[in-house]
């Protein structure tokens, strides 16, 4: 309250300059020591990724030096050719494409329905079943693997990417995200919808899902980048290079080279960690946003 | 017409229960049927020595309690946890407050910096920091060399081992979490800030007085968030120190991993599993109570 009351004359006042420049002077010291701040927090994460991309475009004596070479004296490319002589990975980035979308498309269709029977729909036991739906948000795949691998065994579905895609049909935190999304739209928009005749799916469809269309994309962001890293359920369910997908082999790699080749390694891994890197360059606001978005729900 | 109200309740029952069918299936198949499976196996012999089951009442929990290794596997989870959610949430944080100050075109660009390592799967971040933590030509022993500091073995080292997991857990963490603040923030209404600058207060009164008190709600969801993920590490382990050396950095979900796979001991496996839904079962009982309390989400 004091300084609200001395703060008006300071502006007007030109006696009052001296002061005025000092507190100028003091917020460009915290505008500076604010991007410093930022700027180093920055720096360090960057670190450990441009550390990789210079060796992986090193050659194999340079990797030796006694102080660290940042900058690459012969820029060697062939590393990431190299890197295909020794293992599949242009198999293993088709199978992450199938595993990714085949897992995405199919999750589209199931929380969209269900999300939208329990927003919208009046139905028996429907808090208890929407409990049973958020159970698998909270219980991760990863503590129950035993049984889910026998189930996967006694189907004969060991080594498919079928294996891959299967439990994450069903996705409760996408059902969570849908259901909150439908529960928005106006009931006067689906009111008119049904005095036109319009129901069911086709309700569905025409008249709700455009209006869930950002929350759709968001949870596509998000089960994209997820399942892209997947790691333990595949690895588990697959043992041959043929249905493997990107994060098993570039593990696959590390075991056959056992670290021996530096170069090749952060080359490979530079390569699996790509894909997704390009796209956030390109499209940050959206990702960021998305995980806004899912985070708060 | 009651009449006709009551077959198109039915009517919308029986849409609904179609709605539901293809995720009820699926749910069914592989999150509440492994649950109860895993109960069953877990009484029952069933390993290499003895590939066909037999019953063996309660004697893989007896196993698995009198199991050194497994002890030291909950204590490292548990530290895993203790440690590295505090120190990643407090960074996050820190970073979502600064990154909500006026910072002109280059929020983007802080922003993207630290939020990266999000897009990166665990198993390759952990390769960048097996290559920033080699003992002799590693990054981290060249810089801690230069500060002054002695240099450590990390992965090879009986005390350092975890704690290199965790790091790589923080750096790959640490922007998802400020995310998530920075989500916090956008909800705090600018005219509470604006109001106690007017009263006088300055940066660090408005974030003590005013910021913080309003992210409550969202560091609650932040640390069980925080938390299931701390159970669930395996990726960092597999690929950094195997659960090594001398079990000094092994996990659950990786203790998991080699009794089931590694060692093919099935009924312990479903043991332990059986304990580790039990426990997450708890948790998120608990959690729920919180939220319908009205805990969370209040903003």
């Amino acid at each position: 309250m004091k300084c609200s009351i001395r703060a008006l004359p300071r502006e007007c006042a030109p006696a009052g300059r001296t002061e005025g420049s000092l507190r100028k002077i003091r917020r460009w010291v915290a505008r500076i020591a604010l991007h410093l701040a930022l700027g180093s927090a920055s720096l360090i994460m960057l670190v450990p990724y441009l550390w990789a991309l210079t060796a992986s475009v090193k050659s194999r004596a340079e990797i030796f030096t006694p102080t660290p070479q940042w900058w690459p004296r012969a820029w060697q490319w062939s590393n990431y050719v190299d890197v295909f002589r020794y293992a599949p990975f242009e198999i293993y980035f088709l199978n992450t494409l199938i595993v990714v979308l085949g897992i995405l498309a199919v999750q589209l269709i199931t929380i969209t329905l269900a999300g939208f029977a329990f927003a919208r729909l009046q139905f028996r036991y429907r808090e208890a079943l929407f409990y049973l739906f958020l159970i698998q948000m909270m219980l991760p795949i990863h503590a129950v693997i035993v049984p889910n691998y026998l189930t996967i065994k006694s189907l004969g579905l060991l080594n498919t990417q079928l294996a891959m895609m299967l439990p994450f049909w069903a996705s409760g935190y996408g059902t969570f995200l849908m259901r909150q999304a439908f529960r928005q739209i106006p009931a006067e928009l689906e009111e008119a919808a049904l005095l036109d005749g319009c129901t069911g799916l086709r309700l569905l469809w025409s008249i709700m899902i455009p209006q869930v269309r950002p929350v759709l994309l968001a949870f596509s962001l998000i089960s994209v980048v997820t399942h892209w890293n997947d790691f333990l359920w595949p690895l588990i369910v697959t043992d041959t290079p043929r249905v493997r997908t990107l994060t098993i082999g570039l593990a696959m790699f590390v075991q056959q080279e056992s670290g021996a080749d530096w170069t090749l390694l952060m080359a490979a891994t530079v390569m699996v960690t790509a894909p997704l890197l390009v796209a956030f360059l390109f499209l940050q606001r959206r990702f960021v946003e998305s995980f806004m978005y899912a985070g708060l729900r | 017409m009651a009449h006709s109200r009551a077959s198109w309740r039915g009517q919308r029952g029986a849409q609904a229960f179609l709605y539901l069918l293809p995720s009820l299936l699926f749910l069914a198949i592989f999150t509440y049927w492994p649950m109860l499976r895993a109960i069953a196996m877990s009484l029952l012999e069933w390993n290499l020595s003895r590939p066909e089951p037999v019953f063996a009442g309660l004697r893989n929990y007896a196993t698995l309690l009198a199991d050194p290794v497994f002890h030291l596997v909950l204590r490292n989870t548990a530290m895993l946890a203790a440690v590295a959610i505090p120190i990643s949430i407090a960074l996050g944080l820190v970073l979502a407050i600064l990154l909500n100050e006026p910072l002109g075109f280059l929020r983007g660009v802080y922003r993207a910096a630290v939020f990266y390592p999000t897009m990166i799967p665990m198993a390759a971040a952990a390769m960048l920091w097996v290559w920033l933590f080699n003992p002799s030509i590693g990054l981290v022993n060249y810089y801690l060399g230069k500060l002054g500091l002695p240099r450590v073995e990390w992965l090879y080292d009986m005390t350092w081992a975890l704690p290199a997991v965790m790091i790589s857990w923080i750096w790959k963490n640490v922007g998802y979490l400020t995310i998530l603040y920075l989500a916090g923030l956008q909800a705090v209404p600018t005219e509470l800030l604006e109001a106690a600058s007017v009263e006088g207060a300055g940066f660090w009164q408005r974030v003590r007085y005013v910021t913080l008190p309003l992210l409550g709600p969202t560091t609650v969801f932040v640390v069980v968030v925080s938390l299931i993920n701390s159970f669930q590490v395996f990726d960092a382990v597999h690929i950094m120190t195997q659960g090594g050396p001398a079990d000094r950095s092994n996990v659950l979900v990786y203790f998991l991993y080699q009794q089931a796979f590694r060692f093919w001991d099935i009924g312990v496996a479903s043991a332990l599993t059986a304990l580790f839904v039990a426990g997450l079962l708890v948790f998120v009982v608990f959690v729920v109570g919180q939220m319908e309390r009205g805990v969370f989400y209040e903003v």
